[in-house]
């Protein structure tokens, strides 16, 4: 398989096309392909790009959640090989909305595009308690937490989360984003986070800044 | 020095230069100076919420004592020397009051009817007997003060009673104006959404902080005038009709018996077109509801150019010749788009193939040039995306739990203000409303009609059982609602 046919992978996550994505890469597989060329070559940049038309407001919800589908089904393939080789993800993200809260979209794109972006996410899903983060951290490795908050009532929930992090002694282990429509840098920074992102691009960008540092 | 000025109730704030006039700042917010600023009139009056407006001499000759008094100004004469926070008399005049007349009860004597909306108030008094309205009076909630929407009363009622004492005041201040000091005022019917019942009961709000966001208070309220302060015949009963939910107060109850969607053969729908886009669906046998939060950009105060239907704002817009016609308020330029406008440019560009069904402007656009100096950006369009989809959604949501699609709906009854002037087939051309527009109804304030009926015939909202539905628990929410974020490709009728 050459390189202008894998370029139709990137096509694929980029069109939100998940049939071809799935197809293309099972075949791509079998021909020899390295499974993390396919990553870090074709798919991380095709989410990235997703992320890009996001920001700039090309794409909206539906195209980035149908490009995430797409992604989903190549990454299907390609996990398990990655797992056995012993690959490692840039970095480990535990993701949920805080507790109280259901609404769960933003956080849904923004878990995706860190998953295209080569991280491995865990996602705790919506309503989620500090005491679910805390344990995140304790058993599965993570190196950074992501909360979400679209409630102005629920946006003490992150204070409260970030303090459980403390009582328990894991904050050093971990970088903690925040995000939601409610919520500010300025907030951010008064409750003690490491980053707030406006943005599921932003979450990203935040995201490898830290796991590189 | 800059200052921070906010007006309502539209909720805009600004910030201007200590010692500048407002007379040009009210006029590029759509407010209106019939004498041109002259101070002859008093169509410009403001009010002082809080900080001062220096009182000058022909403020003191167009107003009374009393009204500069209680805080009344000449917006022409008005100069800023401090943060305030001003009330604007024209915008007020837009509180949608219900002008439907309802056959009598069958008691002698006088009743008062109020909707207690977030934002503004109206109360009618009426003729028990005869049904006839006797007097109506508007004016602003004055929690606005304390925040835009409820969420934010509900934080600032977490720690402070001030809330309670306030609407109380307010409203009884309204009750007693209206009923001109009749000694046989026999009842006081109230309406409003949950939070304004707690808030006016003196209930906890502490359950509608916190999800499940459900209240164990949702029951009907009384009082007698004396518990409340207000200057009513002793006798006289106040009763704050009972919530059907959280996010679903007595407004909508209200709104039920005056559709009689409780009684209808057919599946049938109520849908207010506000903030929290509350929807009932059903017939005489069961009846649902849900809040769908759609947020306000129906109202366009999320809108970059959004303002409110005043002078200078794009009422209406129409395709013609390959572009847009616009009908802006007053016959000037146009200053900005309100609700009814901004639904109708979306529909007018979809229709041009400037818009494209994903809600992306064509070509690779940054913005929509409507009028003038009018655009409209991508942001904003995506706004109104996640409000129509709110709504259109929980609608989907709620007729599948029938076992129907939209378009089975027999009959959809638009409440408030925006579900009384937007234009349907723009509504219906965006996908708000997927159904045949001969079906729509605009049915004004249900909630006051619905709270006249309950004066007249106390029994009005007595059998009515309905079924609350939270649809953060609905698994399918999170596939309708993105699918309903996209436009119609065609024209959006019946599907055949
Ligand atoms: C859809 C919706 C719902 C759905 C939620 C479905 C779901 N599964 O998520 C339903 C109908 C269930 C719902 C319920 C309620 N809702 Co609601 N809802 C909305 C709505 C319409 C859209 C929200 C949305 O999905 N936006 C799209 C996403 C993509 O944007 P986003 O979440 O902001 O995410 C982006 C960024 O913020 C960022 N981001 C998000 N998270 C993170 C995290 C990190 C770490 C980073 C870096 C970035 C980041 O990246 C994302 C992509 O760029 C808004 C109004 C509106 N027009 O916006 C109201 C809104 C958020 N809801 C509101 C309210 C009040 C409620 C209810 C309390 C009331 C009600 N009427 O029922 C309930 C509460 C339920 C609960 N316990 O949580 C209010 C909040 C007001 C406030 N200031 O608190 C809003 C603003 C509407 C309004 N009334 O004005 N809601």
């Amino acid at each position: 398989m050459n390189m202008m046919d894998l370029h139709k992978l990137y096509d694929a996550v980029l069109n939100g096309d998940a049939k071809t994505a799935s197809a293309f890469t099972q075949e791509a597989l079998k021909e020899g392909a390295a499974p993390l060329d396919l990553v870090t070559n074709y798919m991380v940049p095709a989410m990235d790009e997703v992320g890009r038309r996001f920001e700039c407001e090309d794409y909206f919800v539906p195209e980035l959640l149908l490009a995430a589908r797409a992604m989903k089904a190549a990454l299907e393939h390609i996990r398990p090989l990655l797992l056995a080789s012993g690959a490692q993800p840039v970095g480990r993200v535990a993701i949920g909305t805080v507790k109280g809260d259901l609404h769960d979209i933003g956080k849904n794109l923004v878990a995706s595009l860190l998953e295209g972006g080569g991280f491995e996410v865990i996602d705790l899903g919506a309503d989620v308690s500090p005491e679910k983060f805390v344990e995140a951290i304790k058993t599965r490795d993570v190196n950074l937490v992501c909360l979400s908050a679209l409630l102005t009532v629920t946006m003490g929930a992150m204070k409260t989360t970030i303090q459980a992090l403390e009582d328990t002694g894991v904050r050093d282990q971990v970088k903690v984003l925040i995000g939601g429509a409610p919520v500010t840098e300025q907030f951010a920074s008064e409750i003690g986070a490491d980053g707030y992102g406006e943005s599921a691009t932003a979450a990203v960008a935040l995201a490898r800044k830290f796991s590189h540092a | 020095m800059k200052v921070a000025v906010e007006l309502v109730p539209l909720g805009r704030k600004l910030e201007l230069e200590s010692g500048s006039s407002l007379q040009d700042v009210l006029f590029d917010h759509g407010v209106e100076f019939p004498c041109g600023g002259r101070g002859r009139c008093r169509g410009c009056r403001i009010r002082v919420l809080s900080g001062d407006v220096a009182v000058t001499p022909e403020m003191r000759l167009a107003l009374s004592a009393k009204e500069i008094e209680t805080g009344w100004r000449l917006g022409c004469h008005a100069r800023v020397d401090g943060p305030l926070m001003l009330e604007v008399a024209q915008w007020e005049m837009d509180v949608l009051a219900d002008t439907a007349l309802l056959s009598g009860g069958m008691r002698d004597g006088a009743g008062i009817a109020v909707d207690i909306g977030t934002t503004t108030l109206v109360a009618q008094a009426l003729d028990l007997r005869t049904g006839q309205v006797l007097g109506v009076r508007t004016g602003l909630n004055p929690q606005c003060e304390h925040g835009a929407d409820v969420m934010s009363r509900v934080q600032f009622a977490l720690h402070s009673a001030e809330l309670t004492a306030l609407i109380r005041q307010s409203v009884g201040r309204m009750a007693a104006e209206v009923s001109a000091g009749r000694e046989d005022v026999r009842d006081v019917v109230l309406v409003g959404n949950t939070v304004m019942h707690h808030l006016f009961s003196g209930v906890s709000v502490e359950p509608l902080s916190a999800v499940p966001f459900r209240s164990s208070s949702l029951a009907e309220t009384t009082f007698t005038p004396r518990e409340l302060g207000w200057d009513l015949p002793p006798h006289c009963t106040v009763r704050f009709l009972r919530c059907l939910g959280g996010f679903v107060g007595s407004d909508i109850l209200a709104g039920i018996a005056a559709t009689r969607i409780h009684r209808a053969e057919r599946l049938t729908a109520l849908i207010d077109l506000g903030t929290n886009g509350e929807i009932v669906v059903g017939d005489r046998g069961r009846l649902e509801c849900a809040s769908t939060a759609a947020g306000p950009a129906f109202e366009a105060a999320c809108i970059s150019v959004g303002m409110r239907a005043a002078t200078g704002a794009i009422a209406e817009v129409r395709t013609s010749g390959g572009g847009f016609a616009c009908h802006v308020i007053g016959g000037g330029p146009a200053r900005g788009i309100c609700g009814s406008g901004l639904v109708d440019a979306a529909a007018a560009a979809l229709d041009l193939g400037t818009l494209l069904p994903n809600g992306r402007l064509a070509g690779g656009a940054r913005e929509l040039r409507l009028c003038g100096t009018v655009v409209l950006s991508q942001r904003d369009l995506r706004e109104l995306q996640l409000a129509k989809a709110a709504i259109a959604a929980g609608l989907r949501i709620l007729c599948e739990r029938r076992g129907a699609r939209v378009q089975d709906l027999e009959r959809v009854y638009l409440a408030g203000a925006f579900g009384n002037y937007v234009r349907i087939a723009s509504a219906a051309r965006i996908g708000l409303l997927e159904m045949e527009q001969e079906r729509v109804e605009p049915a004004g304030n249900t909630a006051l009609r619905g709270s006249k009926m309950s004066l007249l015939h106390g029994a009005a909202t007595a059998g009515i059982v309905v079924e609350h539905v939270e649809l953060a628990a609905v698994g399918s929410f999170q596939d309708t609602f993105v699918d309903c974020l996209s436009f119609p490709e065609i024209e959006c009728t019946v599907e055949i």
